[in-house]
């Protein structure tokens, strides 16, 4: 068979390097995946392509008994389909062409007479799965770095090369489907109960069972659905039906419709039963081809490589490597500090929370036994593990027992002369090594590493609230933090399931920044008389998880304020804020805290938050301007984007592909998108630059008394235009970077 | 009958530090709380506020009454659930009500034995957790149903079901019962009063006075030394910590006291459920090493450890155990009673405190149970129990002898003076007591 329009990885090996076949008794062969190129072998093109020999080689042994297929070591099997070559594919004929040719090769597999068996072991999502699907029977090392599931929708695509027929003909219709449309990668334990691998073994027993599976000395009944179960579900169109229904909901109500996967898989899934293989493969290729090809597929690939990337900032290097610390201090016991320290102690980490206020530390401790006896409840957590996490928690309303702490963060009020006091109390207390950080969001960081002893281990570690749920961290670099703090924090930032995000200490950080004109173009669209409910409803639907009025009352009307204020010191004429929230805002009119902002909060689980009737009054024109619901959603979008822009070319953040994690993880933006500068550089630059200038000059922007700079296209804009028309009349084009 | 006093000769015990939980009626606040946890907090606390390395205890000591079922030796779930380091032993230690106190003897022995130098000893008791028990038939029951193969056989076992097999057993009951007398603690306290002729009133009035001398105590600041406010397991969002024993009745009167009925002996007996002390739950935590070690360790001794005694009575009088073991220890060191500035003497029941009072005050009773000519001498009402005791801040069995010690400890601080005796009466009929002795200094 010829593999068509994958692309190969710039250090492919040779033909037949990739896979090797261990012959260790007579009648079995060891399918070994195990590519020179690659620490975890990846279905990669030269990997199918040495797979394809291979099995062509055992096809026309006629003395085979058993085939076992396997990775180098028992917890190495292989990491899933080339994401990276898939993603890079643009026309929907090669990616058709590629699921057709891996759907022939795994359907060989299926084929093959002997006994053949899947010895699998750490991760194996994906493409890697779908290998052990065509197998007889699965084995799997029942180890803690297991992990087997079908990701795929999560980037946009859907299970390609047979997980899409082969998984529910394994575990029925409904449990198929939840495996496929939560992506979830389940550990090894797990998994065994769902039935989606026939049995578990012990890592070093591994390839031993597997041969003996193979062989037939040892016996080990397949695990299918079959029976009752399988009639009345899985081939009865009606009760299909009625599933169809119930999850189509559950995943509108989830993505609005802007995932297109998650329709595609659920159809693909439902179709199966009943389908041959040839169909069932025509079927899975056209989907897949077409989402493959799309922009949402593209825009969550480059996403989840921004975040794989991210991930190895903690990792050090050969010189340096971070420490895995034990001991944490927290100081402020409010939501965010509260926060942060549930989430160290639960991370393993000996936690001291230090708060004047016992009412404070009660809080705190309480929400923390409350949110680790829920999730034991719900076995999100072992018993073991929440009991640890929960002792793992002190609290003291002086600061003592932080003598042995690797890192001191304080999260009190937003004021400069406190945070430096705290971290200098802090400093003579623990040892040199101890780094300092601090959770700031709108101090700098230099300026709190003054007078304090070893700047160099002072730095911003920003979580974003609430703690618990925002994927991101902001890693702030003062003018002295050393290296060595910034890549310990962003270990610690990585253990604790966050994403760092390594930014430059300028007022807002990266995210607060880019939010701040954002949400000050909401408030002046709302003054202008736009009605609030059209302003969120239309972000929302932009792909926004919540309107940017309903997220001023999640911050806080008096947080935002001051946050804007600050901007505006930092910034000057183009983040002046409208007067739309100084108006507004009262003691009772602060937001989601005191039950009352743009929307009435009444606490309750369940209940979205109601419009008060109040607005209109706070609105300068009665009459709504004849905004069209593009210039609206415009408005906003580019005033990030033009600031977004400004933070490239100040150097804010190390990249493009940094900025567009950071805008998906921290302000919500729609993955979907891509990421804020992806998603402007789909409109095209000169385009972009074209929008801002008639933002500019529209009459309500130019009149204002401050804030019309905001959309003064920023030089970085500028650059990228003339970078594409220089481009345009020279060949060939620049490589792309993600 | 087992004393100890310190001589020139062996290094100086002191209780370097220590701190307990509030005690918690069983059942209210720490009902969701297990015996690891709260022993796991305190320690945790114990080792933050003293900046004591982990490390440096040679063996965690814990007296514990009714371990968990999960938890066999609590002792060490305890030590790791704190974060000591794995290889530090742990042990359980059991002298029934004085096991907190049975903790910090067997430290001393081990010191003083040259085993060690370095000891954390707990006290703890979640009586709330107590279980209830299946009785002999239930448990036979399951043992057929277990044994039964075939399905005839599992049948005719299933069969062989009667619902009073569902009758439970209490563990807190029985384990508050004498088995060799076969009578609950409160019927020895009965006995006690009958014996020196206590009235009903007098009880009341001596529990009247334990809730006051608690609740002033209590808002003088005068346990914040000793107590570390906890958030329980099963604490819910914006829940508050318990911060003071929650037994004290600040309301509590003559007049409520007197509606009562006797709980243990009816219609005649004088002891109440409200001149006994309370069913409870709490842990206690005190570091006992030599001074010395404390001085390296960077830590100001609360009390040197003078002296030390055990001794057995009669099960059936059980409660006036520490004059026995008073007597002992006091001989041992060669001082009297009214070198004491403070006695905390354990108020498992008025009857039983005020028995103990007369027996310290009769010449008679020296002289048939003591074997001595003179009476061991009164004891001043205001020095005895002096910030309340069980009947009103809890006897949490197990925890209860180390929280004696803390409290003499500090008072003796407090009002810097020389020597405090510490006792408590033992289910079965023994006694433990222990002399303290303050170096010098005031505040801890």
């Amino acid at each position: 068979m010829e593999l068509q329009g994958f692309p190969f990885p710039a250090n492919s090996p040779e033909p037949g390097a990739c896979i090797r076949i261990e012959r260790p008794e007579e009648g079995l062969a060891v399918v070994i995946l195990d590519p020179p190129h690659r620490s975890l072998a990846v279905l990669d093109a030269p990997l199918l392509r040495d797979l394809d020999a291979a099995i062509t080689d055992l096809e026309s042994d006629p003395g085979l008994k058993g085939v076992v297929f396997a990775g180098r070591e028992p917890l190495k099997f292989a990491a899933g389909a080339d994401i990276e070559g898939i993603s890079s594919i643009s026309n929907e004929r090669d990616a058709h062409a590629i699921v057709t040719y891996v759907h022939k090769l795994f359907q060989r597999i299926e084929n093959l007479r002997p006994q053949t068996v899947a010895a699998i072991g750490g991760p194996v999502p994906g493409g890697a799965y779908e290998l052990s699907l065509s197998c007889n029977l699965i084995v799997a090392a029942d180890d803690p770095k297991t992990r087997i599931g079908l990701p795929e929708t999560q980037l946009g695509i859907l299970p390609g090369w047979g997980g899409s027929h082969r998984l529910p003909e394994r575990l029925g219709i409904p449990a198929a489907l939840d495996a496929i449309m939560t992506g979830r990668l389940l550990p090894a334990r797990r998994a065994w109960k769902k039935g989606m691998i026939d049995r578990l073994t012990y890592p070093h027993l591994l390839h031993q069972i597997a041969a003996d599976l193979a062989m037939g000395r040892e016996k080990c009944k397949p695990r299918r659905r079959k029976g009752m179960a399988k009639w009345l579900m899985d081939r009865n169109p009606l009760a299909r039906a009625v599933v169809r229904r119930s999850v189509m909901k559950t995943v509108m109500a989830r993505t609005n419709g802007k995932y297109p996967a998650a329709e595609a898989a659920l159809d693909v899934v439902l179709g199966s039963p009943g389908r041959s293989r040839e169909q069932a493969a025509t079927i899975e290729a056209e989907a897949v081809a077409k989402l493959a090809t799309g922009s949402v597929c593209k825009s969550l690939v480059s996403i989840f490589f921004a975040s794989e990337a991210a991930k190895k900032l903690g990792r050090g290097s050969e010189d340096f490597r971070p420490r895995a610390f034990s001991h944490t201090c927290v100081v402020g016991g409010g939501i965010m500090g509260g926060g942060i320290a549930s989430l160290f102690a639960s991370k393993g980490m000996d936690t001291r929370l230090i708060d004047l206020s016992r009412d404070a530390l009660d809080h705190a401790q309480a929400q923390h036994i409350f949110d680790i006896e829920k999730k034991a409840k719900r076995r999100r957590m072992t018993r073991d593990k929440a009991e640890a996490a929960i002792d793992r928690l002190t609290v003291s309303e002086s600061m003592n027992g932080i003598a042995n702490a690797d890192i001191v963060i304080e999260a009190v009020a937003e004021v400069m002369g406190v945070k430096r006091k705290i971290l200098a109390a802090a400093a003579e207390r623990v040892s040199d090594q101890c780094l300092l950080a601090t959770n700031t969001s709108s101090l700098s960081v230099t300026e709190m590493a003054k007078g304090l002893p070893h700047p160099e281990r002072v730095i911003g570690m920003h979580f974003f609230n609430p703690v618990a749920k925002m994927p991101l961290v902001e890693i702030v670099r003062g003018a002295e933090t050393s290296e060595e703090a910034v890549t310990e924090i962003a270990a610690l930032a990585t253990r604790c399931g966050k994403t760092p995000v390594v930014v430059k200490d300028v007022a807002g950080f990266l995210v607060n920044r880019l939010l701040g004109p954002y949400l000050d173009e909401a408030v002046r669209l709302f003054l202008a008389g736009v009605d609030p409910a059209r302003i969120d409803h239309l972000m929302v639907d932009f792909g926004m998880p919540m309107g940017p009025l309903r997220l001023l009352d999640e911050v806080g009307l008096d947080i935002a304020q001051h946050a804007a204020a600050s901007l505006h010191e930092a910034y000057g004429e183009r983040m002046t804020p409208s007067e739309g929230i100084a108006n507004m805002k009262s003691e009772e009119r602060l937001g989601v805290k005191t039950g009352k902002g743009f929307y009435k909060h009444d606490g309750k689980k369940g209940n979205k938050p109601q419009l008060c009737s109040d607005l209109k009054r706070f609105q300068e024109s009665k009459k709504a301007r004849d905004f069209s619901d593009e210039q609206i959603v415009e408005r906003m979008v580019f005033a990030m984007v033009n600031e977004a822009a400004r933070c490239l070319e100040e150097g804010v953040v190390a990249n493009r592909q940094q900025l567009d994690l950071a805008t998906v993880f921290g302000t919500g933006f729609a993955p979907f998108r891509g990421g804020l500068m992806r998603y402007a550089e789909s409109l095209g630059w000169p385009e972009v630059v074209a929008k801002l200038d008639r933002i500019g000059h529209e009459r309500d922007v130019a009149l204002r008394k401050g804030g019309w700079a905001k959309f003064k296209p920023a030089e970085w804009l500028r650059q990228q235009v003339a970078r594409q028309e220089n481009a345009a009349s020279s060949t060939p084009p620049p490589q792309e970077i993600i | 009958m087992l004393s100890y006093a310190s001589s020139s000769g062996h290094p100086r015990l002191v209780i370097a530090a220590g701190l307990r939980t509030p005690m918690a009626r069983a059942g209210g606040v720490f009902a969701k709380e297990d015996a690891g946890h709260l022993g796991a907090l305190v320690t945790r606390e114990l080792l933050a506020r003293t900046g004591i390395a982990p490390d440096a205890i040679d063996e965690v000591i814990t007296g514990c009454v009714g371990p968990p079922f999960d938890q066999a030796n609590v002792s060490r779930v305890i030590a790791l659930r704190a974060g000591l380091p794995r290889p530090t032993p742990a042990r359980t230690v059991a002298r029934n009500c004085a096991s907190g106190m049975e903790a910090v003897t067997s430290a001393a022995t081990n010191i003083l034995s040259g085993l060690g130098g370095t000891y954390l000893c707990l006290g703890v008791e979640v009586m709330s957790s107590y279980p209830l028990i299946y009785g002999p038939a239930m448990t036979n029951f399951f043992a057929r149903l277990n044994r039964a193969r075939s399905g005839g056989a599992k049948l005719k076992a299933m069969m062989s079901f009667r619902p009073s097999m569902l009758a439970p057993r209490v563990a807190l009951v029985e384990g508050l019962t004498d088995p060799t007398t076969g009578m609950i603690m409160g019927k020895t306290a009965e006995l006690v009063a009958r014996d020196f002729g206590l009235s009903r009133e007098e009880c009341d009035r001596y529990a009247l006075q334990s809730h006051q001398r608690a609740m002033k105590a209590r808002d003088l600041g005068r346990f914040e030394k000793e107590i570390v406010p906890v958030v329980p397991l099963g604490a819910k969002p914006k829940q508050s910590s318990l911060r003071h024993d929650d037994g004290i009745r600040d309301e509590q009167s003559m007049e409520a006291l007197a509606k009562m009925k006797p709980y243990f002996e009816k219609p005649d007996g004088i002891v109440t459920v409200a001149n006994a002390c309370g069913i409870t739950d709490a842990a206690v935590a005190l570091l006992i090493t030599t001074e010395d070690r404390a001085r390296e360790l960077g830590l100001k001794p609360l009390a040197a450890i003078r002296a030390f005694a055990w001794a057995g009575l009669d099960p059936a009088r059980m409660g006036l155990g520490p004059v026995y073991s008073s007597a002992a220890a006091l001989d041992a060191t060669g001082l009297t009673v009214a070198d004491m500035a403070t006695v905390e003497l354990n108020e498992a029941f008025a009857a039983q405190v005020l028995g103990c009072a007369r027996a310290f005050a009769s010449r008679e009773f020296a002289q048939k149970h003591l074997g001595r000519d003179q009476a061991l001498g009164e004891l001043d009402p205001a020095k005895l129990n002096p910030n309340g005791g069980a009947i009103a801040l809890g006897h949490p069995v197990g925890a209860t002898g180390a929280r004696l010690l803390l409290t003499t400890a500090l008072e003796l601080k407090q009002k810097d003076q020389q020597f405090g005796l510490a006792t408590l009466c033992i289910g079965g009929g023994q006694g433990g007591a222990v002399v303290l002795e303050n170096l010098g200094g005031t505040g801890a």
